[in-house]
This record gives C-alpha cells, structure tokens and sequence, in this order.
C-alpha cells in the first residue's frame, strides 16, 4: 500500500478513536470549549489531509461535519443528543469508507448525500428529523471499481494526474526518484522490501494532489509531467506494515520513532523466551560451586537476559486505555437505548499490558461494561424510588499488583438476582435443591459463569447475544487469568479480573512433593506456611479432613501427594509426626491457594524458590488431566508439570462456582446467621480436640469420685443429691479413668440430671459461636473457632437423648402424646443453627418430623411448593423476613391460614405475646422453654387430630 | 542550504511538505504542535516555516505571536498553509505577523510560488 496512504488511515483511524471519547465528553458537557475545539480540530485535520489525498467523498462528509461543529464552537447551534448522534453516524460512515479504503486503496463509490444533508440542514438550524436517520442506507459500501476517479467531476485533476504519473512510469521517470524514496523508507520502517517496488496501483487517486485551490495559479492545465511525477512516484511503493499504533506518540522528530511489525516482537519475545531458559540452566549448573570462574561472567549474563526481557516486554506494552477506547460511545449509545442515565468512570487508564493479553481481554470487557449498563444499572425511576442517585455509575478501574494486572469493573446498580439465578441453575440442572441451600449468595452468583446462563428476562440488543459470562470466564482464563464476582443485592456488583502481565513468561513457585517437582502460577499463591511441631499453627483434624487453622479461618487442605496418586499420606501421621517434639527434621509446608473466592491449602514437602518459566503447552497424552496446564523446563533441564489451581480445586470437590454443596459453603453459611456473643465452656474429652457447650445449657461444673461410680443396666450411674444420674461419654470408644476424680459436665432440667464426661475443663470464653464447619458425626454440631482455636460444638440434644431417651417426652401431660404426634410433620423456623440442632432431635424424639430452615423466606418457598405441615414453629427475629411478617404471610394466603402457628422467642414479653397474637400466632412460647414448647405443640396438634 | 520548519500535527501532511520541500533544496524540521514548534525555534531558528493553523496544544496563531517576541524571531518567514480562508482569519493571520498565506491542499507549484513571493528562493 501506498505510504502517504497508510500513514493517513492510521493518523484517521487515530483521531476517530479520539472523536468517539470525546463526543460523548462533549454530550456530558456541552459547553466544555476545550473539547468542543479537539473535536473541531480532529474533523479539520482529516479533511484537510483528504484534500492532500484526493478522497473527494471524504472530504465531502468530513466538512459538513467541521461545518456543523464550527457552528457548535461559535455557539450558533446547541450540542443535544441529536446533533452528536448525527456526528457520530457521519463519523462511523468515515470509518466504513476508511475499511474500503484500506482494503481495496480506493474510495468506495456512492455518496453520502443523506448525512451530508442533514448535517447541512443542521448546520444552517433547519430541523432534521431525526427518525429518517437509519443507519447508512442508500450508502452501501461497495467494491469500487478502478476507475473511481471517473465519476468524480469535481476533481478532475486526479484522473488528469493519474494519467500523467503512467506517463511518466512509461518514460522510466520514476527510477531515481524510487531511491531517493527508499532511502527515506529505511528510516521510517524496520523491514525494507525490495528495491524493485511494486508498481503504482493503478487505481490509487495519485497522493499529493493537484491544485483545486482558489488561488490556482493561471493555468487549468496540468503542470509538466516529468516534475510532478517525481511527487507522486516517490510517496507509492513499498507497503507499509501493518500495525495500527505507533502513530500518536510521534516525537516533535518524526523519525525517532519507527514502526515494527508486530510478528517481529512475536518472534522476539518467544527468542528471549528461550534465551531464559538457557540462563536459567546455566545459573543451575553453577550453582553450588563457589569458585567457578563462569560465576561473574554469567552473573552479566543474567543481568542483561533480565534487561531484554524487560525491554523486549516493554516493546509489546500498550496501556489498558486502548482496549477502553471504545466503550464511552458503546456506553453512551446504550443509555440512550435503554433511557438510563449512566457516568462511566475510568481510572488508570494508562497501565501498561501486554499487547497479546490486551487483545484476548478487549472483549471480555467490553462484554462486561455492557452488561453492567444493561442489567446491572436500573433506570431512573427505580434509582429514585430505592434513594439512589438518577445517575449510574460504571467504574473501570485498572492498576498493577505485584507482577498482575487487576482490572476491576465495577456498578452501583441493583446486584444480581440471586434467587433467579438460583432458580435458573435449578432448572438448567446446575445444581441439586440441596446443593443450592448450602451456598450462600456470593456462591449462588458464580453460576453466572457457567455456560448457558442468561438472567435477563428482557433480551435487548445489546446483550443475550449468546455470548455470557461463561465465554468471558474462559477467555480470561485462557491468559492465566482469574475472575471473581462480588454482587450487593441493591448495591451493585464488582468484578475482579486478575490477569499476568504477560502470557510467555510466568512467575512460579517450585514445590517438590514425593520427590516429583511441580510449579505452582504465583498468581495464586497466597502464602506459604511452614508446619512443624514448634510451629504455631497446626494441622488439625476435623471430620477426618484435614484443615489447617490460619488466624481465625480454617483452611481445608489437599495433599497433592494424595491427589496425584503419587503417594498414600495420611493426614493423621503426618500431624502425629508433627506434634513429635522430638523429631525436629519432621515439618511439612502448605501452599495456599486462592482460585476465585475459594482459599485452600496444598500441602507438599518442600518449597523451592520462585522462578521465571516459560509456560509450554501439555502434551496431548496428559490434556484430559485438568490438573496440570501446562509444562515447563527447569534450569536445570528436568521437564516438570506446572499445576493448575483451578484443576486441583475441583479435583478436590471443591468447585469455586459452587456446583457442589460443599462444607465450607454450608459452614460459612451457617455462619453468616449467629453474630451473637455466646458465653462458651470450653472442655477436652476423649479425643486432644478442644470441643464447647454453650454454657447456658450446663446446670453445674462437678467432679465425681470415681468409686461412687455405679452401674445401672451396664451403664454408669453416679447418686447424685439423691437420685440416680446418668453418665455418658463423648464417644463409645472414650472411657471414664479408673480412679480418682472425674470431671463432668451436670445437664439438669427439672428434676432430673444428666452427667456428661469429659477429661478437663478449659476455660469458659465469650465468643461468638459461629460454625466454620460442619459436622457429620453424631454428637457434634460442627467446628467453630473459639477463642482463635478450633473447637467442635458438641450437640447437647444429642446426649440428653442418650442418656434418657425420653428426656424430652417424660413430663408430657399427655401419656398418649407421642402416639398422637406420631409423623405429625412440624416445619421448624430459626436462622440460628444451634437452635434448629438443639431443637431438631427435640421434637424428633416426641415423634414429629421435623423439617428445619433457616429462613422464613425458604418456609414460605417450601409452602407454596406444596409441602404441608400439621405446625410451623417460627422464630420472631431473623434476618429478612421476620416470624411477624411471616404469620402474617401465612394468615394472608387461604391455603395456609389453618395451619397452627408457634412463635419462638427470647423476647417473651406480655406485649411480644399481645403482637404474636394479633399477627395470627396461635401461641408464644420463650425459646429456652422446651417444655411448653413440646406442651403446647402437643396441645395444638393433639387438639387439631381431634 | 536553507531550513524550514513544518508545523502541522498530521503526519501525512508533514510528509507531503517535507517531500516538496526537499525538492526546493531545503533541509526540514517537523513538529507536531505550536509547542513542539517553539522549542525547536528557541534551539535555532529556521528560514522558514510552513504553519498549521488547527492543533493541539498551541495552534499556529499562538505560536507565531510567541516567535515573533522571540530575539531574533521577526527573521524567519512564516507562510500560513491552512483551510481557515476567510478573510477574517487571513487578517488575524497577518497581523499576528505571518509574512504568506496559502490554502490547504497545496502541492509544490504553489510552495515554490509563495516562497519565491517572500524571497526565500534565489532564482
């Protein structure tokens, strides 16, 4: 192509990048001068520069454009959104002829007669109706022939030039300025083509112009061939490269800048890849030997290797504001579209990325902005209604982290819509019922991710395009990148992408385990933990999975050894080994991992350092283990695999996007519900774990002598304040001492009491019990940290029910009640898990069948799902809906109104009871109060089965 | 051999300028705005210069006002190329001290005869 050419569709391209950004600033403020005269300028220099061209339809369009902006600047005529949509359409006509233009070195043929009438029409303050307005029309863009110069009669020079320069060409003219050309091309360019330049394209309107001026000199006719034609011969030979950037960063002195086709960097970059490698190897062979004479040479070498690398990096740097370029007129046309009023705001626009990376995310962004201002921003009206600004913001936010790039997006909108996408993965078959009650909202939103997931109920033009979340996920996870979702039910959502600087070359933690080495993406590594038996954190065992405590949190842990089926470790041995005081060599260390919101910890034998490793590709025999993704090779030459957290995470069960229950989705949802600072009594029994009771529920702390230990039906017995008391273990397999005094825990109601046996009382802490993990055993609720320990809760219903199985039913007024309750189902209502635990055996020991939620929400879901119950026991203060709102749901619907309803409190005040009653309440019972809870419940029923 | 300055913030026009230019035996410098023209000015100042009206930064007219209260800067000739052609911008033109005037597109016919106009090329 042509240079002058090629530089002028770049320039173009450049300045209508501009033009879009700063039309919609100019929309946003319309009396913002500064602006207005960019605009005005940008329009300008493209029409002038297409007089040099000879583009006659370009030029036509790009000054009624200026005209219509020049009446802006002198103030004649109002910015609206009319007028810029106008300009806009004219500019994207610009660009249409621009691709001809590219394609094919030649303007397309027709005209632009339509814009180019109601820009004037604009411009002398006519009205235009803007609903004629449809997009390029009559205007279609098509092959142009040759010989466009023809119907050109305005600019009949430029065929009477084109003439002359074949002339010319004939006469051999052009030879010496073709030197003097590629002379000038060599400093412009890195590749030189051949000196025998291709031939002028026939067709290409003959670059400089010949005069169409006013001030044309005395003759019409075309000056003397052999000097004009050394102008334009000299401008058209060898094609330029391609590569669209470059052009606006141009020095005062153009020529200290040159343009490089971007295969060269490719090719580059993968050289320095390699030259990596090498160092690395050489670094390694050195290693370890003090005195070698290579030492300080390869110590340069390394040196330098680091600088290319860098430098060569740089080279293919662009800042993320190139690939945000476009979306302020993206944006701008949706609010127009969808009436809402939207800011989008963009930070850090000038943070350099790789150019590969920033090609791959280019669209996933887009993609996101666009959702944000289509789903996630309301509309005026229901911005006002819920107390929000009428204007909506979308925020960009783009900064570096530690050898990353984070961008986030993000929106004050109205969140995303838990519970339809709860009901969408249930339909689609995402997940089980089940499954879904164990995550809470942050899991829930993940499903967003998966393939075939659209929420909008309405499909517009601008999304359900059938490119979702799915397709942006696996985008972005092509580049070793991560994406994780926050979502505020009414206060937006913000999407964190996390992505390497560039894509060749990662940094990675070398980790060995059974005497294999792996990489781990230091993308995901959070910190590493070095386990001993001095160590202050522990590996700790709970529900036979290990976890390792890690100030307040328990992390769930793999062996990799175990994963990758390199070896049998059992986690049990490896902590006894651990706890080994003696043995000081025995320690273990534990990666932790982040993948999206899920944090876990890989244990392995030992950490190597970080090393800089070029990613290869998995062969193709091992692509179908997700584990691995990709290869590398080390310094010193061995091949190792480099891991895949994401693989490893479901590999484990645990996926982050949630398509399993899993037991942290059910402990962290357990605990999002208890904030309450409970008094706790922490005692040892059986087993070195630390396990609590609420201590509300203990009636006395007392140490029994063992030889008053009797047995009654094989069981102990100890007399205690002259009755029989039972005693109960922890376990089956945990047993009392033989002498000396025992400690136990007295459980009394009534009269009667219980004795639960333990080996040592703690300490009684104020903490709040919040369950991190829950329990598959019997006896034990879950596991919470207590007192920075972690804890199992022991279920007291659990013994109680051991140790008198009719604890619960024996003071029953009604000797027939458990007949009459029989498979009387009882939906139970309380946001506490420790209530529903405690409550749950309770009424499952009088004979009802419990069902237990935890939301009065879920309750109503569960009614209206056609589940009948014989009574509802409800809680009074839960978060959400309350046991108040929820009667009053119940009363209001006819199907239900007859079910008996029993509201459980703590608040058991005179007026509690008076609203309870008027709310549809059949009765009030204080929530310690298990006997009138099982009274009255027997009471109603009985009383309902006649 | 006689130097000039071209002013204008599109490469392709500099490009254009810089090829006529050279034709007519002169050495070029190029800057992309009125600023970038300044400085070069404040290193040495050219013959000539071939100014832009429209750019970013400084446009033409500021720079010219700034040259000429340079020491020394009445000297250069300073020949206006933009499509501003109204006789309003002309005179704001001249009398900010432009010394010629000429409309864009302009080719090597026109350069050659306003710069002979202005005395800057010897035959």
């Amino acid at each position: 192509m042509d240079d002058l050419l090629s530089e002028f569709l770049t320039e173009t391209a450049e300045s209508l990048a501009t033009l879009d950004v700063e039309l919609v600033n100019l929309e946003q403020n319309p009396n913002d001068r500064d602006i207005l005269s960019n605009i005005f300028r940008l329009v300008h220099t493209i029409k002038g520069t297409c007089g040099f061209l000879g583009l006659p339809r370009l030029e036509a369009l790009a000054h009624s454009g200026e005209n219509v902006l020049g009446k802006f600047r002198d103030g004649e005529l109002e910015v609206n959104a009319d007028a810029v949509t106008l300009i806009l359409a004219s500019i994207d006509r610009i660009k249409e002829i621009l691709n001809h233009l590219e394609a094919t070195e030649s303007e397309p043929e027709g005209h632009d007669r339509d814009l180019i009438d109601m820009l004037n029409a604009m411009a002398e303050g006519r009205p235009v109706s803007m609903a004629a307005f449809t997009h390029a029309p009559d205007a279609p863009v098509e092959e142009a022939p040759a010989a466009e110069v023809d119907d050109a009669p305005s600019f009949p020079v430029a065929a009477e030039l084109l003439a002359e320069v074949e002339a010319a060409l004939a006469q051999g003219k052009r030879a010496a300025s073709d030197r003097e050309l590629e002379a000038e091309m060599a400093a412009e360019r890195a590749k030189e083509t051949g000196p025998a330049a291709a031939p002028v394209p026939a067709a290409v309107p003959v670059p400089v112009a010949a005069p169409v001026h006013a001030a044309a000199d005395d003759d019409d006719e075309p000056p003397v061939a052999g000097r004009k034609a050394a102008v334009p011969a000299k401008t058209g030979a060898a094609p330029a490269p391609a590569g669209g950037e470059g052009g606006a960063k141009d020095s005062a002195i153009a020529s200290q800048t040159i343009r490089v086709n971007v295969d060269l960097l490719e090719n580059l970059m993968t050289l320095v890849s390699e030259l990596v490698l090498t160092r690395n190897q050489l670094l390694q062979m050195v290693r370890g030997r003090d005195d070698s004479e290579f030492a300080a040479p390869l110590q340069r070498l390394s040196h330098i290797t680091t600088d290319l690398q860098e430098g060569v990096m740089k080279t293919r740097m662009q800042p993320i504001g190139n690939a945000w370029a476009k979306l302020p007129r993206i944006v701008r046309d949706l609010s127009i579209e969808t009436g809402k009023k939207i800011d989008l705001q963009m930070y850090g626009a000038e943070t350099e990325l790789d150019r590969q990376v920033l090609e791959l995310i280019k669209d996933p962004l887009t993609h996101m902005v666009r959702n944000s201002a289509d789903h996630g921003l309301e509309d005026p009206e229901t911005r006002k209604a819920s107390g929000k600004a009428e204007t909506g913001v979308i925020k960009l936010n783009a900064f570096h982290e530690g050898g990353h790039i984070i961008i986030e997006i993000s929106d004050d909108g109205r969140g995303l819509n838990i519970n339809r996408i709860r009901d969408k993965a249930l339909a689609n078959g995402l997940a089980t019922e089940t499954d879904l009650d164990s995550m809470n909202d942050q899991q829930v939103a993940q499903f967003i991710f998966k393939a075939g997931f659209s929420t909008a109920e309405k499909i517009t033009s601008v999304s359900g395009r059938g490119v979702g979340m799915d397709v942006v996920r696996t985008n972005i996870e092509k580049i070793g990148g991560t994406v994780e979702l926050k979502t505020y039910t009414g206060r937006g959502t913000t999407f964190t992408i996390k992505i390497p600087l560039t894509l060749a070359i990662v940094s990675a933690l070398i980790v060995e385990c059974a005497v294999e080495r792996f990489a781990i993406p230091q993308i995901s590594v959070l910190e590493l933990v070095r386990v001993t038996a001095n160590s202050e954190t522990k590996i700790e065992k709970i529900n036979r999975a290990p976890v390792l405590r890690l100030r307040d949190r328990l992390l769930p842990l793999v062996s990799l050894g175990n994963l990758l089926k390199l070896r049998h470790d059992d986690i049990q041995e490896i902590a006894a080994n651990l706890a080994d005081e003696n043995n000081e060599l025995s320690e273990t260390f534990i990666v932790v991992t982040q993948v999206g919101t899920y944090t876990f910890g890989i244990i392995v034998d030992r950490v190597f350092d970080t090393e800089e490793i070029v990613v290869k590709p998995v062969a193709p025999i091992l692509r179908h283990i997700n584990m691995f993704s990709g290869n590398t090779i080390l310094g010193d030459g061995s091949v190792i695999m480099i891991l895949d957290p994401n693989g490893i995470a479901t590999a484990t069960g645990e996926v982050t996007m949630g398509s399993t229950a899993s037991q942290e989705a059910a402990a962290t949802h357990a605990a999002m519900r208890t904030d309450d600072q409970t008094s706790l009594l922490i005692f040892r029994a059986g087993t070195p774990e630390l396990k609590a009771v609420p201590l509300a529920l203990v009636a006395r702390l007392e140490e029994i002598e063992l030889d008053k230990v009797e047995y009654s039906f094989g069981k102990p017995v100890v007399q205690y304040r002259g009755q029989l008391m039972p005693l109960v273990t922890v376990t089956d397999m945990h047993t009392m001492r033989n002498e000396g005094r025992q400690p136990i825990l007295v459980f009394s109601d009534r009269d009667r009491s219980m004795g639960l046996v333990v080996d040592e009382i703690v300490d009684i802490v104020e903490d709040r019990l919040k369950v991190e993990l829950k329990a598959e055993m019997p006896g034990i609720i879950g596991t919470a940290i207590i007192g920075d320990k972690a804890t199992d809760v022991i279920d007291t219903g659990y013994y109680l029910t051991a140790a008198f199985g009719d604890w619960f039913g024996a003071h029953q007024a009604l000797p027939d009640n458990s007949r009459a309750t029989s498979g009387r189902a009882v939906l139970l209502i309380d946001d506490s898990p420790f209530f529903r635990n405690l409550l749950t055996p309770l009424l499952s020991v009088s004979g009802y069948d419990v069902t237990a939620v935890e939301s009065a929400e879920r309750a109503l879901g569960m009614l209206d799902g056609g589940l009948r119950f014989d009574c509802i026991v409800s809680d009074i203060e839960m978060p959400g809906m309350d046991g108040f709102e929820f009667a009053e749901a119940v009363r209001g619907d006819d199907r239900f109104n007859t079910i008996p309803l029993i509201a459980l409190s703590s608040h058991a005040t005179e007026r509690d009871f008076e609203r309870g009653r008027q709310v549809g309440f059949d009765d009030y019972v204080a929530k310690f109060d298990r006997d009138s809870l099982l009274t009255t419940l027997g009471h109603i029923i009985g009383s309902t089965a006649g | 051999m006689k130097s000039c300055l071209i002013v204008d913030d599109s490469k392709v026009i500099r490009m254009v300028a810089k090829k006529i230019l050279q034709e007519l035996s002169f050495s070029t410098l190029e800057a992309e705005d009125g600023q970038g023209a300044l400085d070069a000015c404040k290193k040495e100042l050219p013959d000539a210069v071939l100014l832009d009206w429209n750019m970013p930064v400084m446009n033409g007219i500021e720079f010219l006002r700034a040259l000429r209260d340079l020491p020394g800067g009445d000297r250069p000739v300073v020949v206006f190329c933009t499509t501003e052609n109204d006789i309003a911008h002309i005179q704001e033109a001249i009398e900010a001290g432009a010394n010629e005037y000429i409309m864009k597109p302009f080719d090597s016919e026109i350069l050659q005869a306003k710069f002979s106009q202005v005395g800057l090329l010897d035959d």
